[in-house]
């Protein structure tokens, strides 16, 4: 019969652990004015901004990635036209490049 | 103003705090808080860490209040947050890697720096080096019933568990505690 339940050892110090209470009251001391200043600090405007900005830093990301791609596709396709022209027509490059650019 | 809110009933501080009064949320932190760090001090030793737990419970409670609906005591709904926070920091406590016992501490040559104003027991140190190496489900279930004494209908409002889970819980807590206590490690 090893039932866990009826323990009087176990039992006789649980009732003395209850009994000894931690004296807190050491740290309870200014408790109120640290929790009030906390809160004023997690209100504050600036860091629901800090937050916001934060949790919107993977879109972004994804919104760089995405012009980085759109502007090699760009630089691409301005590259092809300038080949192009210089092997069409050679001359044409230098009005070309003064109409783009 | 904070006497005459000293009389106020917790219902109308609530209130007050909603309508944009901090000083009446103030008043609650001041009439709740060794409540709070009565029970943080169970499951915490170390004052830092006592005291982070119970800015947290007050900061929840809070930006929460709106969800407090007065159909209980407003320390019953506050002992509720605080339980899950007390929960959070044995988890994290596990997660950071196992306890050390003030068992092993002593011996390997560690002395504190000041002895803790209320000398302990070596037999209630002993319980407290094999209730830190619980898990934190179990130390949670063992330390509200024997320590804080709750019943488990208390425990099961206070977790959020069934009552039959408790029993469970405290059950096995309990079998696990003797076994520690009769081995340490």
């Amino acid at each position: 019969m090893n039932d866990p339940q009826s323990d009087p050892q176990l039992d006789s110090l649980f009732a003395q652990a209850r009994a000894r209470r931690a004296n807190t009251s050491a740290i309870e001391y200014g408790f109120e004015t640290r929790v009030m200043a906390r809160l004023r600090a997690e209100k504050q405007p600036g860091s629901i901004w800090a937050m916001v900005s934060w949790r919107m830093m993977p879109f972004f990301a994804a919104c760089v990635l995405g012009l980085v791609v759109w502007r090699a596709d760009v630089f691409a396709e301005v590259d092809d036209a300038a080949q192009t022209a210089s092997t069409d027509n050679p001359a044409a490059l230098d009005s070309w490049g003064d109409t783009q650019l | 103003m904070a006497s005459a809110e000293n009389t106020l009933p917790d219902e109308r501080l609530v209130a007050d705090t909603l309508s944009g009064d901090d000083d009446a949320f103030a008043e609650l932190t001041r009439r709740h808080k060794s409540r709070v760090f009565g029970v943080a001090a169970r499951f915490a030793r170390d004052a830092s860490e006592i005291d982070d737990i119970c800015q947290d419970v007050f900061v929840q409670a809070y930006f929460k209040l709106r969800q407090f609906r007065g159909d209980s005591p407003f320390e019953h709904w506050l002992l509720r947050i605080t339980t899950f926070k007390c929960y959070d920091y044995l988890r994290k406590r596990q997660r950071s890697g196992p306890a050390i016992s003030t068992d092993a501490l002593l011996e390997s040559g560690f002395e504190p720096a000041a002895p803790p104003p209320d000398e302990p027991h070596p037999a209630l140190e002993r319980l407290h080096s094999a209730l830190v190496q619980l898990s934190p489900k179990e130390r949670l279930v063992i330390t509200l019933l024997e320590l804080e004494d709750k019943t488990l209908q208390e425990i099961s409002e206070l977790t959020g568990w069934s009552v039959n889970n408790v029993k469970v819980r405290a059950f096995r807590a309990r079998a696990a505690l003797r076994k520690l206590m009769e081995n340490p490690k």
